[in-house]
């Protein structure tokens, strides 16, 4: 029955050609789009992680810091939940540094009377540690610490890159679901199109004795095979688009620190599935309309 | 006719109606094992709506029918296959797929029941050599005569080993040559054991035969029956 089923949907495939070929172009451009929002998030989800990794808080210190309460800040700094380590640096250091970072124009600063600069704690946080939330909180505590007059971390650009990041996967969770009812009735319409031009023939295979699964078989097979003929091109599509777009993105806008990939194979596996079984539901739903004995 | 025969279609008081309108009215009549039935009348006498009361095509409004001990009011939907493998039914419009050649047209019908290709191949050749088809069988219907279609049809109709055929103008669109020719194979496949019901006008079919004649009038039988009794 399986193999005769496999058979019948495979040569109805062949005699609805245009009819099969744009529910496969459409479901294709749906799994595309949606395959590239998932591409973003999983991009966006580790370039987010690998600039964490690199945010550090400056905690400055009001005037010159003694001995004395340079090691109390430091332990206390670093017995902080959330804290990794905690390096020192005098004012005197972080105008030489300044100075070597400014190369040639370092001679504007032998104008200045006095080193304008305080001294402070570079704080690196743990990799547990890094939710804006989290460094919002170890910002407070160091803020609070006696001698500390200002803490600074990348505050701006965490907050409008976890902005971007929400309002983006908001949209893409709203796309997706578009996306996603629009195939389940692009194919539900395909499958009840299809139906439609072979109702005689249906029609006749009741009246010769065909049960339901004779009639339902080739129709389920179809709708499956196309929404997996679907999703694998919509895949390859973001494939071939990723391929040819991103290997000049990264040089361009300096990201060095970040790598793009592509999303991994089992998500694609996923979506591929999920389209075959967006075929079955669209079926399905068409069927039990058309259907009746 | 011997009363020890089994019945094989029962109907019990049957009407049929399509909103106000009677199709069939109390209508009663058991046909037996192995008989030949003609149903003749009028056009809208309601010959064709009782062909398609028999094979499950509607379902009567009122009244009860057994078709090979199946009650049809109490069937399943999954007996409703079973019980149309038993029965080939023949319209006057052939009802061929198109698409499909002569040869898968007549498969079809042993697809449907489960049979392998290997199982069905000599089966379906018998049917259409038997109906003298057998050197078309790649054709498909839109390029064949209306005799051939309905030869198809029959071939069809017959290739299940059906308990019951059921005929539906099967002579109406065709030649004298041609209707000649299906209503032999109708009677051929009596002879072989099928029990044969014909919904027919045509005169010249029914006095050529001789069997058993149910006249229908306006939905109801009419009182001059052979071995039915006016239902109006």
């Amino acid at each position: 029955m399986l193999m005769f089923a496999v058979r019948r949907a495979l040569a109805d495939m062949a005699s609805h050609k245009f009819l099969h070929t744009v529910s496969i172009v459409t479901i294709a451009l749906s799994v595309f789009i949606v395959s590239a929002f998932a591409l973003f998030f999983n991009n966006a989800t580790d370039f987010l992680d690998a600039w964490r990794k690199g945010v550090r808080v400056i905690a400055y210190v009001g005037g010159p810091v003694k001995d004395d309460q340079r090691a109390f800040l430091s332990e206390t700094i670093a017995k902080l939940e959330g804290v990794a380590s905690v390096k020192f640096i005098s004012r005197e250091d972080a105008f030489n540094d300044l100075k070597e970072k400014i190369g040639d124009q370092s001679s504007l600063l032998d104008g200045l009377d006095k080193n304008p600069l305080p001294d402070a704690y570079e704080i690196t946080l743990t990799d547990a540690y890094r939710e804006l939330t989290d460094i919002e909180k170890l910002v407070k505590k160091v803020a609070a610490l006696p001698g500390v007059e200002d803490v600074e971390y990348a505050q701006k650009w965490l907050l409008r890159f976890n902005g971007m990041y929400n309002l983006f996967k908001a949209t893409g969770m709203v796309l997706a679901s578009v996306f996603f009812i629009a195939t389940l009735l692009i194919i539900a319409n395909t499958i009840r199109l299809i139906m439609y031009s072979r109702r005689e023939e249906i029609e006749i295979a009741r009246i010769i004795g065909a049960d339901e699964k004779f009639i339902k078989y080739p129709l389920f097979i179809e709708a499956v095979v196309q929404g997996g003929i679907g999703g694998v091109t919509g895949i390859l599509m973001l494939c071939l688009a990723f391929a040819a777009f991103v290997p000049n993105f990264a040089p361009e806008t300096g990201f060095a620190f970040f790598e793009m990939r592509f999303i991994p194979m089992r998500f694609g596996i996923a979506i591929v599935l999920c389209s075959m079984l967006i075929g079955w539901v669209g079926c399905y739903l068409s069927i039990r309309k058309f259907l009746t004995y | 006719m011997d009363q020890l025969e089994k019945v094989i279609i029962r109907m019990s008081n049957v009407s049929k109606r399509y909103g106000k309108m009677d199709a069939l009215s109390g209508l009663t009549l058991d046909v037996h094992e192995n008989e030949f039935v003609f149903v003749t009348g009028p056009s809208g006498a309601g010959k064709s709506t009782m062909i398609k009361l028999l094979y499950l095509g509607e379902t009567a409004t009122e009244g009860e029918i057994l078709v090979d001990g199946i009650n049809l009011a109490r069937i399943t939907r999954r007996q409703i296959p079973q019980l149309r493998r038993k029965i080939g039914v023949i319209f006057q419009d052939f009802k061929l797929i198109p698409t499909r050649t002569v040869y898968q047209n007549v498969a079809l019908v042993l697809e449907a029941a489960g049979l392998r290709p290997k199982e069905m191949h000599p089966l379906v050749m018998s049917a259409l050599e038997w109906v003298g088809i057998g050197d078309r069988v790649d054709e498909f219907p839109p390029v064949l005569s209306g005799g051939e279609k309905q030869r198809v049809a029959v071939a069809r109709a017959m290739v299940g080993n059906p308990k019951i055929v059921l005929a539906d103008e099967p002579t109406g669109s065709l030649d004298p040559d041609s209707a000649a020719r299906i209503f032999m194979l109708l009677q051929i496949a009596h002879r072989a054991g099928a029990t044969v019901v014909i919904a027919t006008h045509d005169q010249q079919m029914i006095s050529s035969h001789g069997g058993r004649v149910v006249r229908l009038e306006k939905g109801c039988m009419t009182p001059q029956n052979q071995g039915g009794r006016p239902s109006c």
